[in-house]
């Protein structure tokens, strides 16, 4: 029993880490109909900007995140701008292989400057971790529970509540629509870029700690986050969320049960299922053309 | 936008054929040249560079020396893109060069058996790092290892384990990729040999991020003692933390990686009191020390196995060459097969009918963080 | 979702090519293919070749699924590790010859593919993409861990060859030669009849589906096609390399073939070789660049952008495009005029609709609507913004499914038929917004509506030049037959409406629906409308045609039904339909 909370921990701890970064796919893809392949990047930026901040500069941790925040919104509105803006006219594909082309690039020039070698960031708190019972509550992961729950409460409030969190929603259902009611539209997807930056940075930044910050670090969670937000149904927030936790406990519970070596391939193998009888995921809705 | 266009297409084709042209203006010295075949680029490129670095210092002490056979001793690099093919082309391409003597091969057993055809049509000495034990039962007779193989460091780490520690009932963990596959199994085979139990054979693939299932398996078997092959330090360093934290303290004796510095840095005090082989060990003799000083002078970093081998290499090679009085590949080939006894900073060197150079490994202990060398197990059968 | 295809102008069909041109071809290959096996060529060269000829094949494949169909594929890695570990393991383990090997390779990466694409392809886009990433991490993960099968992380080692090619260089010569004989096929893909439906599915899937094209057919036709070309040159390399190794096969390798059939231009198998080749030799060229980590890929990735930002036909899309403008015009022929057979069997009514009803959710969008089409004649569907017209219309041709009701055509109940099967059945229709194929020229559109199956004015051994002369008596027909050759793109919209008027009578159908054929055209174009439908008649081909234009309804059709909210008002004869009260109050309002 204890096995199984401990489990079910972890597999909430990881699932978290999905969603957050899933979250930034969903509002990029709501906002555009791409899918940022360049999102895991976004995460392993923010990373090694903490590591130059707050490890090699000797900042004070705060400062450091602020830093690192401001650099991130940085990264998504030169993303935008760079590699969106110029393609917005055309077809999906010729924007997919744009992000991934970003994506290496982003790597790259980071192991350009950075070097391979993987850094350890520090945590936000002293101590790693709590025993509460039979299950090790390691703290790192208990941050990222709570900041995910907190993200997606703002989120919520942020979408729901202000008007510029409605011109967003109006601006990713229909694009023509929003600029003819007067919505800067333009703005609107660059706000979007950057919130998505922002987020898969807190992501990237809140993981460090656990997985160490390295050039892959990003692209290993970023695929799985991607298949989270099919599961949970593409599109829909709420579903990238509990796809993302879904994902992350399946997984935690395949390798314990049924296969370690096969790990990654469970979240591929439920995504297939997903397709193939349900595609619209979890929450979704029905996927259709009009004529 | 067409200007733009056709701007993009004269620009990209220059770009494409200038290095053609940069190249021919570039001319020829008489200089012995070795090839080296190294990841630049890819996810082997951090170790791409310590293998340089220990083979330059190796060749300015050769070329120090007098070099090789009268004449100074130059290093012809290409990457491999840290992939079979990558390799393959590498080394054809060094291959192509006809006044390139003999070669420095991979750390990556995969990318040496994707060489090796060429290897064989070339027919030119080459020194290599992988520590796959087939490498050298191949039948080709231009491989050669500089570094002790898989059955030695199996048999070392049971050794160590079963004999030294009294530990009967071991945990393996080791990554699914080939060293840690084929390390698995030399294990097994060891253990077998001193009398000892395998409770847990635990593979787990490369970049898992989570070790929870692992640790909680190991628990559950009730070993009293762990061996493991870890391919990538982060990998190491994740699940060293999580062991600790799920309360597991028996010993621990792993692969080579437990003991290099970034490892160390990573897992911090999660891997105080660990075991590790280490072909490489700066303790381990004088020759291993002389290593580390004039690896400390040159780079940033602590010297490791990923230079230890080639600068034993081109110690080696440069030796054999001389001792053969030439460059040809049969006679080179011969005088490498007759090195014995020859103290290298990975130990000393005793090349068998194989091909293989060395046949044991050091042990290390991690005391708070500092590796402090215990022993060196040697097989000589 | 489909990818962009480029606009071309008039383009000699294949089997219009002079006959030097494809001899011309073997002949050249068949130069090189010597010239190789004589030439001393140096390891590094001929290992060069021989990547860049095996992955120009698995590249073939991406030409024809995402070139030619329009579906991406980001596994292809995973077939061509397929075929290489059955040539690998086959020879190796099993001792099997090596072209046995090859065959079981590539017949097993075409049943994974038909497999994957049978059980996806109803999804497109981000889904389809997503499916092909996890099959290919799936692949890999096997390749890894089924160590029993696959020998695992190790690899293989000493593969074998075909006795024949025994050594590197003329393994080589039979790759290239091989690689000739595949591209050459390829290249006549496109227009074959299957051919011309992926471009059709790639252009406009609904079109397609509507012209007689099973699409989901045809989709997974050409994935099953990409698998077995990835399959192909899986095999072949594994006998090039004599080694193969799970990390060779893995999703960033699925990025390179796919990075590599964007470069040269995905839309040709000659596009393919070039992205191939420059692909392969300018790392090698830039190696200079290697000695800063990261440098060399950094620039890779912004390059990948550029191109698509600036070379979106990749190489030879860019090349072709500007070549174009040197190629003449094809002259068009003369044939005789059209005619239309359309199937009188059965009633009277052409089309009975019975107690139709269409709804979303709890939106009524048609709710119980009855009429009935004569034979002969035009027959008007009307009703204000909103009254279910074309929703109605949607659910005669197929592309929504009925909530309740029947359609009857002829004597075939067609309420369950996926819409290629309706117009199998004899129903023809175009849209209203217009649906052509924008890649192909006037010709081409139409007679992809002349080759749907039961087409019995096309006879079975008629071959293309039956097509052709049917097509252009249609284009003939609607007054566009001297222009036949040009691209779409070159017409206006009212003359791109009357193209897809000829595509659908080129099918020889039985009923033709009409959807607001009218819109956007001007008086004049209206006038040459009403009388292209009279003539249409004239032949006895029945049109049901929805417009709101009412001098065009009130003049062309004897027969007028009219919805509103989604039910019916009024059905009956012309004239007392547009004076019943219900009508005009549902048209005009009424005074309250």
């Amino acid at each position: 029993m204890s096995f199984i909370l401990q489990l079910l921990f972890t597999g909430i701890g990881i699932g978290a880490v999905y969603a957050l970064v899933a979250l930034g796919f969903v509002l990029i893809f709501r906002a555009t109909n791409v899918v940022n392949f360049a999102q895991g990047e976004f995460s392993m930026v923010a990373a090694f900007l903490m590591v130059v901040c707050a490890v090699d500069l000797e900042l004070p941790y705060w400062l450091s995140f602020l830093i690192a925040l401001g650099g991130m919104a940085l990264v998504g509105a030169i993303f935008n701008l760079g590699v969106y803006y110029p393609l917005r006219h055309r077809t999906f594909l010729p924007v997919i292989i744009s992000t991934i082309g970003a994506s290496i690039f982003l790597a790259n020039t980071t192991l350009a400057i950075y070097g391979p070698q993987p850094q350890v960031l520090p945590g936000w708190f002293e101590t790693p971790g709590f025993q509460v019972g039979p299950v090790y509550l390691d703290s790192q992961y208990l941050l990222i529970i709570a900041v995910t729950v907190v993200l997606v409460g703002f989120q919520y409030w942020f979408f729901e509540h202000t008007l510029i969190g409605k011109k967003l929603q109006a601006t990713s259902q229909d694009k023509e629509m929003a600029s003819l009611l007067g919505i800067p539209v333009a703005r609107m997807i660059m706000i979007t870029f950057i919130y998505s930056a922002l987020i898969g940075g807190i992501a990237g930044i809140l993981v460090a700690p656990i997985l160490f910050v390295s050039i892959q670090m990003g692209s290993s969670i970023a695929l799985k986050a991607f298949a989270a937000t099919i599961i949970g149904g593409f599109g829909d927030v709420a579903g990238a969320i509990i796809g993302g936790l879904a994902l992350g406990i399946i997984e935690t519970f395949g390798a314990a049960y049924i296969s370690v070596p096969y790990k990654d391939g469970f979240a591929f193998f439920v995504l297939i299922l997903f397709l193939i009888f349900r595609p619209q995921g979890i929450f979704g809705e029905r996927v259709a053309e009009k004529a | 936008m067409k200007i733009t266009r056709r701007g993009f297409s004269l620009a990209l084709g220059a770009g494409v054929a200038m290095p053609a042209v940069l190249r021919s203006a570039l001319g020829q010295s008489n200089t012995l040249k070795l090839g080296m075949v190294l990841p630049v680029t890819g996810p082997g490129a951090d170790s791409g560079k310590y293998a340089l670095t220990g083979a330059k210092i190796a060749l300015d002490r050769v070329n120090k020396a007098g070099g090789v056979l009268s004449r100074q001793v130059e290093l012809v690099t290409e990457d491999d893109q840290t992939t079979n093919p990558g390799a393959v082309l590498a080394f054809s391409k060094l291959a192509a060069q006809p006044d390139i003597v003999a070669f420095l091969g991979s750390i990556r057993s995969t990318q040496n058996h994707a060489m090796a055809p060429d290897i064989l049509k070339t027919a030119k000495p080459v020194c290599f790092g992988g520590t796959d034990p087939q490498l050298t039962k191949l039948g080709n007779p231009w491989l050669f290892r500089f570094r002790p193989n898989d059955s030695y460091s199996g048999r070392v780490i049971a050794a160590y384990g079963a004999e030294t520690l009294a530990k009967k009932n071991w945990a393996i963990v080791h990554s699914t990729d080939a060293f840690g596959t084929s390390g698995g199994k030399a294990l097994t085979e060891s253990l077998g040999k001193f009398g000892a139990k395998v409770a847990l054979d635990q593979g787990y693939p490369n970049q898992s991020q989570d070790f929870t299932a692992v640790v909680l398996a190991i628990k559950q078997s009730g070993a009293d003692v762990i061996g493991s092959y870890f391919t990538f330090d982060n990998d190491l360093a994740i699940f060293a933390r999580q062991l600790r934290q799920l309360g597991v303290t028996i010993p621990w004796v792993g692969s080579p990686s437990i003991t290099v510095a970034n490892a160390l840095k990573l897992g911090g005090a999660a891997l105080y009191g660990t075991y590790g082989v280490a072909d490489y060990a700066e303790e381990s003799s004088p020759e291993a020390k002389e290593f580390a000083a004039l690896y400390r002078k040159v780079a940033k970093t602590e010297p490791d196995n990923y230079g230890s081998w080639t600068y034993d290499a081109i110690g080696v090679l440069s030796a054999a060459i001389n001792k053969a009085g030439s460059t040809d590949p049969n006679k080179i080939r011969d005088a490498i097969l007759a090195t014995k006894g020859y103290k290298g900073a990975e130990g000393e060197y005793n090349f068998d009918q194989y091909g293989d150079g060395l046949h044991g490994y050091n042990i290390l202990r991690n005391e708070k963080g500092k590796m402090v060398f215990d022993k060196h197990i040697e097989f000589n059968d | 979702m489909s990818v962009e295809a480029p606009a071309r102008a008039a383009r000699r069909p294949f089997h219009l090519l002079i006959a030097p041109a494809h001899i011309g071809y073997f002949v050249l290959s068949a130069l090189v293919v010597l010239l190789i096996s004589r030439a001393t060529l140096d390891g590094y060269i001929l290992n060069i070749l021989m990547q860049a000829a095996t992955y120009s094949v698995a590249v073939f494949g991406l030409s024809v699924v995402l070139g030619l169909c329009g579906q991406i594929n980001l596994a292809q890695a995973a077939f061509f590790g397929i075929g290489a570990y059955a040539v690998g393991l086959g020879t190796v383990d099993y001792g099997l010859s090596y072209w046995i090997c090859l065959g079981i390779g590539t017949i097993a990466a075409l049943l994974a593919g038909a497999f994957l694409g049978m059980t996806t392809l109803r999804l497109g886009g981000h889904y389809l993409a997503m499916v092909t990433i996890s099959f290919q991490q799936i692949v890999t993960l096997v390749m890894i861990n089924a160590v029993g099968l696959t020998h695992g992380p190790d690899g293989v080692p000493s593969i074998g060859r075909p006795a024949l090619f025994q050594t590197s260089q003329s393994y080589l010569a039979f790759a290239v030669a091989a690689l000739a004989i595949i591209g050459y096929l390829v290249w006549h893909l496109q227009d074959t009849r299957l051919g011309r439906a992926m471009r059709a599915v790639r252009d406009n899937e609904l079109a397609a589906s509507v012209a007689g094209i099973n699409v989901y057919r045809t989709k997974v036709a050409a994935f099953a096609i990409s698998a077995l070309l990835g399959g192909l040159g899986g095999g072949l390399f594994a006998g090039g390399f004599t080694y193969v190794s799970p990390d060779q096969f893995s999703f960033a390798e699925s990025i390179v073939f796919l990075t590599m059939a964007l470069l040269g231009g995905v839309a040709s198998p000659i596009g393919s070789v070039i992205g191939t080749g420059l692909l392969i030799l300018i790392p090698e060229w830039l190696r200079f660049l290697k000695s800063i980590p990261g440098l060399y890929l950094a620039i890779y990735g912004v390059a990948v952008i550029l191109i698509i930002l600036f070379m979106p036909d990749g190489i030879w899309g860019f090349i072709a495009n500007f070549l174009r403008r040197f190629v003449k015009p094809v002259k068009v022929a003369t044939v005789p005029p059209l005619v239309l057979a359309p199937d009188r069997t059965g009633t009277d009514m052409v089309l009975d609709v019975k107690g139709l009803s269409k709804h979303f959710g709890g939106l009524k969008a048609v709710d119980n609507v009855d009429f009935a089409v004569r034979r002969g004649g035009i027959h008007a569907l009307i009703g204000p913004n909103g009254s279910g017209k074309t929703t109605t219309l949607n659910v005669i041709s197929g592309l929504y499914r009925a909530t309740a009701g029947r359609v009857v055509l002829g004597e075939s109940d067609i309420t369950d038929l996926s819409p290629h099967r309706r117009t199998w059945a004899g129903l023809g229709r175009t849209f209203q917004n217009i649906r052509l194929f924008r890649s192909m020229t006037a010709l081409e559109n139409v007679v992809i509506g002349a080759e749907r199956r039961g087409n019995s004015l096309i006879p079975a051994t008629g071959g293309y030049a039956a097509l052709e002369e049917r097509a252009l008596a249609a284009l003939e027909f609607v007054g566009l037959g001297p222009r036949a050759n040009e691209p779409i793109t070159r017409f206006s919209y009212g003359h791109q409406r009357l193209i897809e008027i000829a595509r659908a009578l080129a099918a020889n159908p039985t009923l033709l629906l009409l959807d607001e054929p009218a819109a956007g055209l001007n008086s004049t174009e209206k006038r040459a409308l009403h009388d292209l439908l009279e003539r249409i008649a004239a032949q006895g081909l029945t049109i049901l045609l929805i417009d709101h234009d009412m001098t065009l309804v009130s003049g062309a059709a004897q027969h007028i039904t009219v919805l509103n909210f989604g039910k019916r008002i009024a059905d009956g004869e012309s004239l007392g339909v547009l004076r019943h009260p219900d009508v005009i109050a549902a048209y005009l309002g009424t005074e309250t």
